[in-house]
């Protein structure tokens, strides 16, 4: 039944007819009272128990569009979308079984739906109101549409921000100083196969692997104590706890964050698996390069030391030959076994060289601080026949301490003076050996005045059996200058050579600085004991000669 | 003058040969024995043949090494006092500190040449012939004598 309508333009309480304890109400109303309801800037609605409107103000009458004749005596749930409408009345009797004074919706977004169908969004609060003739309700209703396109705008940053932790690739996650997760991204949900309600709240720990949960709040206290940024890669060996019990390693940075409800950590975790992956077919390769590597030097020092029985046997025989029956068989025979004697003889000194050449890796030193000043005297020692037969002078400048396998570095400078004296040209050798420091290494140098190379072959010396003279000029097999480049590859050097021919050549190598600075002379005796007495230890005199 | 006896371990027959003709070649006269494996060599030895009064030994043999042919010999009492030369292609630093360590009395790396190994022949000959007292044939006590004290060997 349609209550009949009050058309009065005054402002007042309508309904009366089919609320009568209103009119009564209404009467007895100061007229203040009316006024006041009527000129409130919040719509003001009240319905009775079953629903229906019984009173609106002109606030109403604006926000939704309706005259008020229009909604008196009709269900209230006509103001509501209908999403919402459809709930609508059950909400109303549970409210009217329990009624206290709340806010309608908390948490939800309400809407109010217009006489022209558009929605805007409203902010409720109901008030129980007991009469005579029963419970009425007291809607009051706020348009927030202001509000929500300020607080909108407002709220863009934020979105951005949230936009950009959600799509960031790494993990993030806020624990807060009691180890519980505050907050997971989209990442995190990811890496760890759990969706972020089943995160938040939980002890950080459940995403570690048991084996490290027991001392996690110890380090999480240390982190409070001395809370600072740490940054990922600090720590190694870390691994990740998926939802389905696997494991994968992660790098975990920290940084101190302050949140409203306090301190609180930031971490973002990376996933290293592919990382760790691809470090573990790159060691995987090098282990196989160096095992190759191995096994080719290996072969090729078992091929030489092999090859050595057979030929011992060769030249043996051969000499023996030569021994019992030369000159008792006829010219010809005394050449042949000459040839073989030779040719198994040449042959043996290439498989020496061989070796020789193979130790320099698989039977070196480990490197340790050496007076080169001191290696020089020996090998000057060692080579003084030598020397003495070509005239040779040897010049030595300032030798410094470098970290080398003594007795190859005595090698490699043996190779090179060997190599001066041997190319010499008419004039007597004249052989400067020095070094100069050239940022983080020694420049040694090894120079003479003898025939020179073309800079052409510059590179071919090293090679190893590469000869620039036709046999028999010099002896050798080409071997030296070799084993002088593996000798300085293996100190972590590089050899190169200078030359002009008819000039002289001066051969130089590197040799790393040793880490601490250089020693004092007499810790320099100390450290290696040498023939050099202590006055000339570690650098010899400059231009000491050696003139034998 | 009763002859030297030598008992050569040695597979390769041109090698055994190359000994032979340098041994022969020396002046003094020896009686060289060859077995061309360890097997052969201690069922020579544990035969009822005189004792040599220096076995010559090579590393590398079929069968059983000559580590193992060595560790035999000083384990057995009635041919631990006989000195042993180990005679091999080897110079390996372990092969060297092994034969030591297991008993033998002198280790020689064979030359590669000829002229070097008559050098190294004519030595051991001089040395252990010419220099050191060795036990004479068949004074040897049939006691055991521990292993330390077996130690009490020349050496060159």
């Amino acid at each position: 039944m349609q209550p009949t309508v009050d058309r009065s333009p005054t402002p007042h309480f309508l309904g009366r007819e089919s609320v009568p304890d209103l009119v009564a109400m209404a009467e007895v109303a100061d007229e203040n009272f009316r006024l006041a309801v009527e000129a409130s800037p919040t719509g003001i609605v009240m319905a009775d128990e079953t629903g229906r409107i019984v009173l609106v103000n002109a606030e109403i009458e604006r926000l939704f569009g309706y005259q008020r004749e229009e909604l008196i005596g009709r269900p209230i749930d006509m103001l509501i979308p209908e999403c919402l409408g459809d709930a609508h009345p059950g909400f109303r009797s549970a409210f009217t079984e329990n009624p206290a004074r709340r806010g309608m919706g908390t948490g939800r977004d309400l809407s109010g739906l217009r006489k022209d169908g558009s929605e805007f969004p409203v902010e409720v609060e109901l008030n129980p109101i007991t009469t005579r003739n029963g419970l009425v309700v007291l809607s009051v209703i706020v348009d927030i549409s202001e509000r929500k396109r300020i607080g909108a705008e407002r709220g863009t940053g934020d979105e951005q921000f949230r936009l950009v932790v959600e799509a960031c690739p790494s993990g993030m996650i806020i624990v807060d100083t009691a180890g519980i997760i505050k907050f997971v991204n989209a990442e995190i949900e990811r890496l760890f196969g759990y969706p972020r309600s089943e995160l938040i709240g939980q002890p950080v720990e459940v995403l570690m692997p048991l084996r490290f949960r027991h001392r996690h709040p110890g380090h999480r206290d240390d982190f409070a104590a001395h809370p600072g940024t740490r940054p990922q890669g600090a720590r190694r060996d870390i691994y990740g706890l998926r939802k389905d019990g696997s494991e994968f390693p992660i790098d975990v940075g920290l940084t101190p964050v302050k949140t409203h409800d306090g301190m609180a950590v930031l971490g973002v975790v990376a996933d290293l698996s592919e990382r760790k992956r691809a470090q573990e077919e790159l060691d995987r390769q090098t282990r196989e390069l160096q095992r190759s590597n191995a096994e080719l030097e290996q072969f090729a020092y078992v091929a030489a030391h092999d090859l050595q029985e057979p030929l011992r046997m060769v030249a043996s025989y051969t000499e023996l030959l030569s021994q019992r029956y030369q000159g008792k068989l006829d010219e010809k025979a005394d050449k042949y076994i000459h040839y073989a004697v030779d040719g198994a003889r040449r042959m043996q000194r290439l498989i020496d060289d061989l070796l020789a050449y193979s130790r320099v890796t698989s039977q070196g030193k480990p490197l340790l601080p050496t007076q080169s000043a001191a290696v020089f005297a020996e090998v000057v020692e060692t080579m003084h026949k030598r020397i003495e037969e070509s005239g040779a002078e040897l010049v030595c400048g300032a030798l410094p301490v470098v970290n080398a396998d003594q007795m190859q570095l005595a090698q490699l400078l043996q190779n090179l003076i060997g190599n001066a004296i041997k190319f010499r040209s008419e004039t007597p050798p004249r052989i400067h050996v020095e070094a100069r420091e050239h940022g983080r290494e020694w420049v040694f140098s090894v120079a003479d005045n003898g025939i020179g190379i073309d800079m052409q072959n510059a590179e071919r010396v090293f090679q190893m059996f590469q000869r620039l003279h036709e046999r028999g000029r010099y002896e050798g097999n080409g071997i030296g200058l070799a084993i002088a480049k593996r000798i300085v590859e293996r100190h972590h050097g590089r050899i190169w050579v200078e030359s002009q021919p008819g000039k002289g050549t001066t051969f130089y190598f590197t040799l790393p600085k040793t880490k601490d600075p250089q020693p004092e002379a007499s810790k320099q005796a100390a450290i290696s004991p040498s023939p050099v007495p202590p006055s000339e230890a570690g650098r010899i005199a400059p231009d000491m000669k050696v003139r034998q | 003058m009763k002859a030297i006896s030598v008992l050569l371990v040695e597979d390769n027959p041109a090698d055994a040969d190359l000994t032979r003709e340098t041994l022969e070649a020396g002046k003094l006269h020896i009686d060289l024995s060859v077995a061309i494996d360890g097997e052969q060599a201690l069922q020579m030895l544990r035969s009822d043949r005189a004792m040599p009064d220096l076995i010559l030994l090579d590393l590398n043999l079929p069968r059983k090494g000559g580590r193992q042919i060595l560790m035999e010999i000083r384990a057995d009492a009635r041919l631990r006092h006989i000195p042993v030369v180990i005679l091999t292609s080897s110079d390996a630093e372990k092969d060297v500190a092994q034969s030591y360590a297991s008993g033998a009395n002198c280790y020689i790396t064979k030359p590669v040449d000829l002229w070097g190994f008559q050098r190294i022949v004519a030595a051991v000959e001089d040395f252990w012939f010419g220099v050191v007292k060795l036990p004479a044939s068949g004074s040897v006590s049939p006691e055991p004598v521990a292993p330390a004290e077996g130690a009490e060997r020349a050496h060159c």
